[in-house]
Order: structure tokens, then C-alpha cells, then sequence
């Protein structure tokens, strides 16, 4: 087991590199507060930078003027919030039954004259050969670990899809999705385009079509919500307005330069989220800002992901929301003060999210009953119970 | 009047000698020292009420304040409506007698009741039938509940009380049947008489 005085120590190294790392930091920062609000930059020209260079890091496209604080409108004296989230038992490779279980949480929270409140569990058990894996006929992908993960958010988007179509007509209404709109799990991984047609394109795209097509004639949204988020979409915009360059081309003026001696590098490892902590008053929403991820490029198309932060009492959120919320002035100002008041009304954190989690959370003991309940039908039925000799090590310790 | 009983909760814990019931809506407690009634099988079971609780849903989440900035109660729930699903009432009662066929017998069945089981307010025709012999004050007499078993008894004599033409008569029959089961304990006795004063 670990022993937590032998790491005792190793803490106190780490404590004392990022107070040293502190100062340092805080030049870079304020070098790139600077940046944001520098009204002789010209705008039109990093806008063009960010969307035409070749980086090696992810840059922000940039859509308003960097230093647009904007104030929330009024919330609607009616209106309803969609929330879901989810949690899995994945597949264990040391049990004889091949199956994995996603448990979606579900919520919808009515406020105003008819306050009401829907909580719900959904679990689901999977264990056909069409849950397992993901298929294109001659070959096939096992569904497990991180790629049950990205089917679990699809599930997640399929729910909220579902449970908008429920909604009242008239009554302003938004979907809140946990993390972020970007399936970052298929990005990060080589898998093969038959999964991510499956899993994309039939899966989370569609339930986002599906959303859009009930937007388009009531005042509906749809938005993610990413808590103390660590992104530097942002600050890598900033990184262009110092390179010397007419269009930055990292490899080729850089490739040689060590890390840290870069003209950009005087921001470097100042977060997102540490401009807009300086720069936004409580309950302002930055400018808008459009990722430029590939997986975005090329797969979401009218559901564009745009984000901008938001500044909350305790910390800086990011929300991101698909172009046609971005793009209706109505929308994007629902999103923003729905969500802020999501937070309030959440001790910081938005209460339908906090109870979608709430709901859908599977733990540990919970799960042992799973397997344990799995074992027991399965001896029932006088199945042979083939487990790991590993899997019964773990169970029953001896000295 | 009311002529079918309300339902009142769901039996969530039970044993031999009482049972915990969840109510359906938050709140909605019968009153400390009611006569409820379930069944297990052909077996009406009569308790009465003498705890009653209110706490979150989940052992690990504890409800927090949240009213510092709404104007009444009632705007907490609106604020958040979530609340009501999230909190649960229960009450626990002590079975005190049952009915077999057209038979009241004031001692205990011979099977507990069953999780799951309806919860039904007795109606004041069965409150009266049951309250005609005195034997179910024994139970209330030596049950070591978390209530005080004064306060509990003297709340169902009250309640039962009325229920009968002559509420004077029936409380000067249980109180000499208390005087005779509490002989040796004359300051819960006092206890209870000055909690039943008419």
C-alpha cells in the first residue's frame, strides 16, 4: 500500500518549484493582460493570423474584441433547465460475463410561476455483441475504457435530446451538457473512421441536429459548462500578436529554438482562465471565441463550437455553445444568464449539473454490488464462473 | 368526513414489534400519537405514531441553508425546486394490536408487517372500536422508544379521546388503567394525567 511519509517529502519539493515557478509566472501574465486590452493591436489582423497560421498549439479563432466584457441580461420569469450526466461500469476483463453499464443521469429543473422538479436515473446494461463493439462489417472496435467513455457522452447528448423535445414551446428553455461539446476522446486517439461516423456523425452530431431543429422556432439553447477549465485557446491567440511573423509557421521559424526562448514564450503557462479572472467583473461573459481543433473542422459543421468564460464568485467557467447560439443574439444572451444563474443558484456550480451528477454516479460499493449481483444470477442459472485468479487475489487478502 | 382512510407512506423497515414508513410527499406526517394502520395478509395491524423525521434523501448529502437571501420559506422551494425530491419525511410506529377477522386483540400479531407495505390513517370508527378496551396501553406503558413514553401516551389518549361521545368518561378509564400499570412509577404517572387534563 502507499505509504504517504515517503511521499511527504516529494509534496514539499513540488510545493516549492510552483511557489518558484510563481513569480515568473506573474510577469507572463501580466505581459499578456496587456495584450488583451492593448487597443493599438490590430484586431482584424490577429483575427486573420489566428485563422490562417500553422502552430503546434491550439489557437483560439477569435470573433469579438478581445477585451468585451459583457453583462448578463435578466433570467425570464419562467423558464426550464435540461441537464444531463452520466457514469459507467466498464468491462472487466477478470469477469466471466462480457458486459459494461452507462448510468445516465436526468434532470429538469422548472422555475417560476409552476416550479417543478424531474430527477431520474437511467441505467442500462449492455451486453449484445451491438453494444460490445462498433462494427463496419469486415472490421470491428472493442467498446471499452476511453472509447465507453465517448459513447457514454453520446448517450448523455442522445438523453438531453430526448428530454428536449419535452420542452414547453414558448418557455425559454437551456440544455446544459457536463464538460465540454467537443468529443476531445475521439481527437485524441487514431481510431478508425467507421467508429467515428458511428460515434460522431450518427451519434452526438445528430443529437446536436436533432436540438437545432427544435430551436429554430422557440427560444431554446444549448450550452456545456466546464468548470476551472485549463485551456490556452486564448492566451495562443496572444502568442501571434508577439510572433514577429506575418503568419506564425511554428515548425519552420521556430523548430529550432528551445522551449521557453520562443518571442511567444513571454506568456507562456498563463491559463485562460487567469486573463479573464483580471479582466471580467462578477457575472460578465467574455468575448466569443470559435475552437480551431481539427476534430471540430472537419465533423461539426453547423454546430461550430464557440465558447467564452464566464466569471462566477470563486472561479472562471467556460461554456461552450454551437455556432447557431453563438450566432443569435437571443440565444447566446439566454445561455449566459441562464447559466449564471444556474451557478447562483448552485452555491457556484449549476444545480441542475450538480444533480445530474448526483444521479447518475455509480460508486465504489455500488459497483461491487454490481459484479456481486452479476456473480449471484449467473450461479443461479448454474452458469460456470470462470474468474481471474487475480480478480479472487484482490477479493480475499491473506498474510 | 373522509369515508375511505388516506393513504400515509410505504413501509421502509420493520420488525416484530414496530415499523418505519416513508411518507409519499414531503411533510405529510401523521400526528405524534395517531393510530395507523397495514396489513400482512388477512391481518390488519394497528400502530401508533411516535417518531417522526425529516432529512435528506442520501446519508452522505446534508441539507445546507439556503434562505439568507429569500423572502419566505416557501421561495426556497421555488428557488430550487429539486429540494422536495431530495428531502424524505418518515415515521416510525409501534404496533399495538391487530384485528383478525372481525377480532381486535390489543398484543402483538404473529408475523411483522412487510416492506413495501401501505400505511393507512385509521378512521375515526376504527380509532373508537379500537380504543374500546384499555390493553394497548400496556404496550405504550414498557415500549423503550426515543420518544418519552409520557409524552407518546398521553398524545394518544388525547387523540383517541375525540373520538368518543363522552371524552371525559374514556380518559377517566384509561387513567385509572394507568394508575394500575404505573403504581410504582407515580411521577410519569403525574406526568401523563397533567398531559391529558381535559
Amino acid at each position: 500500500m502507499l505509504d504517504l511519509s515517503r511521499v511527504a517529502g516529494q509534496i514539499e519539493e513540488m510545493v516549492g518549484q510552483l511557489k518558484a515557478g510563481g513569480q515568473e509566472r506573474q510577469e507572463h501574465l501580466a505581459r499578456a493582460l496587456t495584450l488583451m486590452v492593448d487597443r493599438t493591436l490590430d484586431f482584424e489582423k490577429l483575427k486573420r493570423k489566428a485563422a490562417q497560421s500553422k502552430t503546434t498549439f491550439l489557437v483560439a479563432g477569435l470573433v469579438e474584441l478581445l477585451a468585451t466584457h459583457t453583462q448578463s441580461i435578466d433570467t425570464p420569469t419562467d423558464f426550464s433547465i435540461i441537464a444531463t450526466d452520466g457514469s459507467q461500469i466498464d468491462v472487466d476483463r477478470h469477469q466471466s460475463a462480457r458486459c459494461y453499464l452507462i448510468n445516465i443521469g436526468r434532470i429538469r429543473l422548472d422555475y417560476g410561476q409552476n416550479p417543478r422538479a424531474m430527477l431520474e436515473s437511467l441505467p442500462k446494461l449492455c451486453a449484445n455483441d451491438n453494444d460490445l463493439v462498433i462494427s463496419n462489417g469486415t472490421k470491428e472496435q472493442v467498446v471499452e475504457g476511453a472509447l465507453l467513455n465517448i459513447k457514454r457522452s453520446v448517450d448523455e447528448c442522445k438523453h438531453l435530446a430526448e428530454m428536449a423535445a419535452e420542452l414547453l414551446i414558448s418557455q425559454p428553455s437551456l440544455a446544459v451538457i457536463d464538460g465540454s461539446l467537443i468529443l476531445w476522446g475521439l481527437a485524441s486517439k487514431e481510431y478508425p473512421d467507421f467508429v467515428v461516423e458511428e460515434l460522431l456523425d450518427k451519434g452526438f452530431i445528430k443529437c446536436l441536429d436533432d436540438m437545432l431543429k427544435l430551436a429554430k422556432d422557440r427560444p431554446f439553447a444549448l450550452a456545456s459548462y466546464i468548470s476551472f477549465p485549463r485551456s490556452t485557446d486564448v492566451v495562443n491567440a496572444l502568442r501571434l500578436a508577439l510572433c514577429p511573423h506575418d503568419l506564425a509557421d511554428c515548425d519552420k521559424y521556430c523548430g529550432e529554438i528551445n522551449i521557453g526562448k520562443r518571442p511567444c514564450d513571454a506568456v507562456a503557462g498563463v491559463q485562460d482562465r487567469d486573463l479573464f479572472a483580471n479582466l471580467l467583473a462578477d457575472g460578465e461573459r467574455s468575448a466569443l471565441f470559435t475552437s480551431q481543433s481539427k476534430i471540430v473542422k472537419e465533423n461539426y459543421g453547423k454546430h461550430w463550437v464557440n465558447f467564452f468564460y464566464m466569471k462566477l464568485e470563486d472561479e472562471i467557467a467556460r461554456v461552450e455553445i454551437p455556432e447557431w447560439v453563438a450566432q443569435d443574439a437571443a440565444k447566446l444572451g439566454l445561455t449566459h444568464a441562464l447559466m449564471l444563474d444556474q451557478c447562483r443558484r448552485g452555491q457556484g456550480y449549476p444545480a441542475a449539473l450538480a444533480e445530474a451528477h448526483e444521479q447518475a454516479v455509480v460508486t465504489g460499493a455500488v459497483r461491487q454490488n454490481f459484479q456481486q449481483l452479476v456473480e449471484i444470477l449467473m450461479t443461479d442459472e448454474h452458469m460456470l464462473q470462470a474468474t481471474s485468479a487475480k480478480s479472487r487475489s484482490k477479493k480475499t487478502r491473506w498474510v | 368526513m373522509k369515508t375511505q382512510s388516506e393513504r400515509l407512506g410505504e413501509i421502509i423497515e420493520v420488525s416484530t414489534t414496530g415499523f418505519t414508513a416513508q411518507c409519499y410527499e414531503l411533510y405529510e406526517l401523521p400526528p405524534l400519537g395517531s393510530l395507523v394502520k397495514t396489513t400482512e395478509g388477512d391481518i390488519e395491524l394497528y400502530a401508533v405514531v411516535y417518531q417522526a423525521t425529516t432529512e435528506g434523501l442520501e446519508p452522505g448529502r446534508k441539507p445546507i441553508a439556503r434562505g439568507k437571501d429569500e423572502a419566505s420559506e416557501e421561495a426556497i422551494f421555488q428557488s430550487s425546486p429539486q429540494l422536495a425530491k431530495l428531502l424524505r419525511s418518515e415515521f416510525s410506529a409501534l404496533v399495538v394490536g391487530h384485528k383478525d377477522g372481525d377480532k381486535i386483540l390489543q398484543y402483538l400479531p404473529p408475523r411483522p408487517a412487510r416492506i413495501h407495505s401501505f400505511v393507512h390513517a385509521c378512521m375515526p370508527g376504527e380509532i373508537k372500536a379500537f380504543s374500546q378496551a384499555f390493553g394497548f396501553l400496556n404496550i405504550l406503558v414498557n415500549a423503550e422508544l426515543e420518544t418519552p413514553s409520557d409524552e407518546l401516551i398521553a398524545a394518544v389518549l388525547r387523540l383517541m379521546s375525540t373520538m368518543h361521545e363522552d371524552s371525559r368518561a374514556f380518559l377517566v378509564g384509561t387513567g385509572k388503567e394507568l394508575a394500575a400499570l404505573l403504581g410504582q412509577d407515580y411521577a410519569k404517572l403525574k406526568a401523563v394525567l397533567e398531559r391529558i387534563k381535559p
